[in-house]
């Protein structure tokens, strides 16, 4: 199989990169490893905003129909259930079904993985019924199914809470929220306050999570001693990884970035990593917002198609230049710290391969140094 | 359990299809996961864990961890949480190691 632009990942960055490329008349093929697009937005029934040129709340689900709708409409070949599982020497990239393994030879490929929630490891935390807040959020929004009656929460940052309150409004009884910082960490005011009924232990952890052969107890290891309770779920939310497989089957050099989620590629400001014909986006360029991964997904599609042709110079760099713009905005008013991390990553970069740094990324920089 | 009436998302699955787990028959929706189809019957407990020998389910749900593996109509290490139900299809739980070197396999 041959093709212009190979997208790896059906989420939010890999179809928006795939819409971009197409809309410029590059053949584009999108690969996923499961059996419906969408990635993550499929069970996120959370509101978002700001998105990219928008400041409307858009609920999750929704948005990723969207994407589907337009990536369906347009001559993407999608290649869905099928799995990358390496390359050859030539660089074409090996993708299996399952039942036969063929190569895809393209000219760049753009590969969005996303982020694969972190395990917290206790007493117990293989016992079914412990999972992470991913799983249960799945299963209640994507696969229509409740996990448990009684949930233990373990983390109380933004997504955990949010999970818990979707939780609960689908009967599901929060008996605890397990935090081992000294305060929670979530600062979001309508969260907390749908939270307002639930115990909450601070600089906690999980003493044990017991059962025969599923979850019936969690014990709660607080300063004031032992709480045992009740539970069949235990949901645990202790953040996000990048996931770098793919780049380590392509070669591509990876760097330490604590802020954007530990190890991850480098990559230019053209989101372009150390191997020239692999391209980033989304969450595996750093942990953030989904404003940011529909953009960095943009950023890259267009790198790429200006390199093979599609695109003129000027055009690309204009268009480069409102995408960074936005992407500073959103990322710094949501996270700053995560955009500071990103602008080291990217200068480190540039500096290691003496690159130097176009107009619109030395603007969005400046600024966020300036504040 | 299904959840029949979500909070705020329309209704999803329709059709309903009958599978089997270690050969009791089950019901499930078609267009849910194995893993999910299961949860729906209140069967949490995939398989054992090679090592310990401990009950061990989903995890992530996601495709990654691998927790969730089965054996569906006859082939073993199959993850539940990334292969839709279908109707008729044989399940079973995975308590030990699969005998990669069995007659099944070419060896």
């Amino acid at each position: 199989m041959e093709t212009d632009i190979l997208v790896i990942g059906g989420g939010p960055a890999g179809m928006s990169a795939a819409i971009t490329a197409d809309r410029a008349g590059a053949r584009v093929i999108l690969v996923d490893e499961s059996f419906s697009l969408g990635g993550q937005l499929r069970q996120q029934t959370q509101h978002f905003a700001p998105l990219p040129g928008s400041e409307e709340k858009v609920r999750g689900t929704a948005l990723g129909n969207d994407l589907i709708k337009k990536l369906e409409a347009s001559k993407v070949k999608i290649l869905k259930k099928h799995i990358m599982i390496g390359s050859y020497r030539n660089e074409n990239i090996g993708v299996t079904d399952g039942e036969k393994t063929f190569a895809i030879q393209s000219q760049k490929n753009i590969i969005a993985p996303g982020a694969a929630e972190k395990a917290k490891i206790f007493p117990g935390w293989t016992i079914p019924g412990v999972m992470t807040a991913g799983a249960a959020q799945i299963l209640i929004n994507r696969e229509r199914v409740l996990p448990g009656k009684n949930a233990v929460m373990l983390g109380s940052n933004d997504y955990s809470l949010e999970v818990a309150r979707q939780l609960k409004a689908c009967g599901v009884t929060i008996k605890a929220i397990v935090e081992d910082k000294e305060q929670m960490i979530s600062s979001d005011m309508e969260l907390l306050h749908d939270m307002k009924n639930v115990p909450v232990y601070l600089n906690s952890t999980i003493e044990s999570a017991t059962g025969k052969e599923e979850l019936n107890k969690v014990v709660v290891k607080t300063p004031a001693g032992l709480y045992e309770m009740e539970a069949d779920l235990i949901c645990i939310a202790n953040g996000f990884d990048p996931i770098i497989e793919p780049f380590e089957i392509m070669g591509c050099n990876l760097a330490y970035h604590k802020e954007l989620g530990g190890w991850l590629p480098e990559y230019n400001v053209y989101f372009q990593t150390s191997n020239p014909s692999c391209y980033i986006a989304g969450n595996a360029a750093g942990i953030t917002t989904i404003g940011p991964v529909l953009l960095t997904g943009e950023i890259a599609a267009i790198g790429a198609l200006e390199e093979l042709g599609f695109m003129e110079q000027e055009e690309a760099e204009a268009q480069r230049k409102e995408l960074w713009k936005e992407l500073a905005e959103i990322e710094k008013r949501e996270n700053e710290k995560t955009f500071r991390a990103r602008s080291e990553l990217i200068e480190g970069f540039h500096q290691k391969i003496g690159m130097a740094f176009p107009e619109e990324f030395n603007m969005v920089n400046g600024g966020a140094h300036n504040g | 359990m299904q959840i029949t009436e979500h909070p705020v998302l329309d209704k999803k699955f329709n059709e309903e299809v009958i599978f089997y787990f270690n050969n009791q028959s089950l019901k499930a929706k078609k267009g849910q996961t194995v893993a999910a189809a299961l949860m729906a019957n209140s069967i949490r407990k995939l398989g054992a864990s090679r090592k310990l020998n401990k009950a061990r389910g989903v995890f992530c749900a996601n495709g990654r961890c691998t927790s969730c593996f089965v054996t569906i109509n006859g082939l073993e290490h199959v993850l539940s949480c990334t292969t839709l139900v279908e109707e008729g299809m044989r399940v079973s739980s995975n308590e030990s190691d699969p005998d990669v070197r069995g007659e099944s396999n070419g060896n």
